[in-house]
């Protein structure tokens, strides 16, 4: 834990060094007359403090916490696999519309998720494709994209 | 009179059958939420909010609060049959709730839950009617300094009640500042942080934020390990769901304190419903004759906590209604379903919008005796939705979000920004950042950023204007004396005890 608290609270020091200079670049003002980057620039020297703090607090606390919440990844891969997936589906979705590419998103999920047979996977993907179509699209009115299949 | 008046105007707009439609379709998918773990109830708000947006806003509000305090119900029914909790509000219901389910009273034990719900509910409702009513006349006098204190209070209190550490809370508080900033300066119109991207100038959309950081991270955490594909569930025969006399004897006080103790800790931001029940529990346990019988399928350690939450729930709706404060996730999401629909939560809700405010109200007393109906009858059914393995389960959740994000304003940015929400949310679960805080922080910054600068404006660059006012004097006060509390350490070692409990 302590290892991984240290390494997050460089990356949070990271980010408010960032926020700082960009809050400066678009302007602070003054305290009479706010400029844009006021409330980001104070924010940004909070964080970098309370970064800094945590940082400390864990490097120089001796050993380990006694609870160790953030053990190895287990199936890490299994969840970059889904993110991709979801990132992919954002792409595809305005190009192959939403029947298409959410049939392929619902079968690669059940796939991944768990090991299924295909026909398995592909049943209920179809299924929850078009039922998932019916509630949204026609009984809710949301907006679909149609793609270049047109449905 | 005006007040029986207001009344009579709230069920008048509730019971227009729209809205009756709109309340039985918020109480039958928050029990259905609070039932199922993996998906809680800023999730479902977040999936459904843009399903309303062709709705009048008194049928967004009635629907979305009833998914909330529905929520508080169903979440009893797993913790009482599973041993899973469907909801945090509901951990501590697991202790007796169980175990009393193992000796075969799993009916009264559902019952008492039900029935400690119904009354707890509809008696946190009169005290939001009042108390709500009396504070949006005083907030009335509230500017930009008062504001300005009570919500950095508000946020100041919300990291204190952080699960893990306070430093972390604090700077989850300060990255939803930040991200509150993105998008046209209100004052400037100048763009902030939106990297050349258009779809960043209206800021951060918080639904795709929200259904990230809560929903895909939840099933992120669930599927990176090996998938349990059927839940064990106690195979008992449900019955007497009916509470015997014996029992309500037992539970009666339990009931009542535990409301009280509820709405007082759920007008607080942050974890109030969460503490409520685990403070209800632990003074029920404190004041008992027989404490031995706590753990072992005690009906007050069932009835305390399961009132206490449901009090709570319409204690949060306090200060968003009467202040236009939001003290948890929930309550932030209803707080952008109202500014969706153009209306300012605040003290000036009530006067200019009295048919959501009072319509809201009555739609909460008629949801609770539709929860009471829904959730006795259809307990079988809910122990079916149960058994759906988490196979379907997490993809459904997954397929779900994506629709709630897609349909805001249908852009595939939104779907790129909640996955990657999604990641940081799964992260931050990893490396024990806390989401809450964040969130409020996002939704709240914007105004607190608005009633810095006018008050800076006002006093001419000077800070003393905080102090000097008595209002904000006093709450900053209030709020730096809880910063200091913690350095204490008698006060550390509660909070770390309380903490092995949630744990």
């Amino acid at each position: 834990m302590k290892t991984y608290d240290q390494g997050s609270s460089l990356f949070w020091l990271g980010l408010s060094v960032y926020v700082c200079v960009e809050s400066l670049r678009l302007g602070v003002g003054t305290l009479r007359t706010p400029g844009t980057g006021f409330m980001s620039f104070g924010g940004s020297i909070l964080l970098g403090i309370f970064s800094l703090a945590l940082f400390l607090q864990v490097t120089i606390k001796k050993g380990e916490s006694k609870v160790s919440p953030a053990e190895a990844p287990r199936l890490w891969k299994r969840v970059v696999l889904v993110l991709v997936a979801l990132l992919i589906y954002a792409k595809v979705i305005p190009l192959a519309g939403y029947l298409v590419s959410t049939f392929l998103l619902m079968g690669f999920l059940f796939w991944t998720v768990k090991k299924q047979k295909i026909w398995w996977v592909l049943i209920s993907s179809s299924l929850t494709t078009l039922i998932s179509y019916m509630v949204f699209s026609k009984w809710l009115n949301c907006q679909f994209p149609e793609g270049f299949f047109g449905f | 009179m005006g007040f029986f008046h207001n009344i009579l105007l709230g069920f008048q707009v509730v019971l227009d059958p729209t809205n009756l439609l709109f309340c039985f379709i918020g109480v039958l998918v928050g029990t259905l939420v609070g039932v199922l773990p993996g998906i809680g109830p800023v999730g479902a708000i977040a999936l459904l909010l843009p399903a309303t947006f062709k709705a009048p806003p008194a049928s967004t509000l009635i629907m979305l609060a009833g998914i909330y305090y529905g929520t508080q119900y169903g979440g009893s029914t797993t913790s009482i049959l599973v041993n899973i909790p469907g909801e945090a509000t509901s951990i501590i219901t697991c202790l007796d709730g169980y175990q009393m389910a193992r000796q075969g009273r799993a009916g009264p034990a559902l019952g008492i839950a039900a029935w400690g719900s119904f009354i707890a509910g509809t008696l946190s409702i009169v005290g939001l009617m009042f108390i709500a009513h009396l504070l949006a006349g005083a907030a009335l006098r509230f500017g930009p300094p008062e504001y300005f204190a009570l919500l950095l209070t508000g946020l100041i209190i919300l990291t204190y009640l952080a699960q893990y550490s306070i430093l972390k809370a604090l700077m989850m508080a300060v990255v939803g500042l930040l991200l509150g900033n993105v998008g046209l300066d209100m004052m400037t119109s100048l763009p902030r942080f939106t990297f050349g991207i258009d779809d960043l100038t209206d800021g951060v959309n918080i639904i795709p934020m929200a259904m990230g950081l809560f929903g895909i991270s939840e099933v992120l955490s669930n599927i990176d390990r090996d998938l349990d594909p059927h839940r064990k569930i106690l195979e008992t025969r449900i019955s007497n769901l009916w509470p015997s006399l014996k029992d309500w004897s037992e539970a009666k006080g339990a009931i009542l304190r535990g409301t009280v103790i509820g709405f007082c800790l759920g007008m607080l931001p942050g974890a109030g419903a969460v503490l409520s029940t685990f403070i209800s529990y632990a003074v029920e346990k404190r004041i008992s004759k027989h404490p031995e019988r706590f753990g072992k399928g005690a009906i007050e350690g069932v009835a305390a906590p399961e009132s206490a939450n449901n009090a709570a729930s319409g204690a949060a709706m306090v200060p968003l209604l009467s202040l236009g404060i939001p003290t948890n996730m929930t309550m932030a999401l209803l707080f952008a379903a109202l500014i969706i629909h153009g209306i300012q939560p605040g003290p000036l809700l009530i006067k200019n919008h009295p048919d959501i405010f009072w319509g809201l109200i009555a739609s909460m007393y008629l949801g609770n005796v539709l929860l009471l109906i829904l959730n006795l009858p259809l307990i079988g059914i809910w122990v079916k939705v149960l058994k759906v393995p988490s196979q379907i389960l997490f993809p459904l959740i997954l397929l779900f979000c994506l629709i709630g994000a897609y349909s805001v304003n249908n852009s595939g940015f939104d779907l790129i920004l909640m996955t990657l929400f999604g990641a940081v949310g799964y992260l931050m679960r990893r490396f024990r950042y806390e989401a809450a805080p964040l969130i409020l922080a996002f939704v709240i910054g914007p105004r607190l950023e608005k009633a810095l600068r006018q008050s800076l404006l006002i006093s001419q660059g000077s800070f003393t204007i905080f102090i000097t006012r008595p209002i904000s004097g006093i709450v900053l006060g209030c709020a730096f004396l809880l910063l200091l509390l913690n350095l204490f350490p008698y006060v550390k070692k509660r909070r770390q005890k309380l903490k092995d409990v949630e744990e």
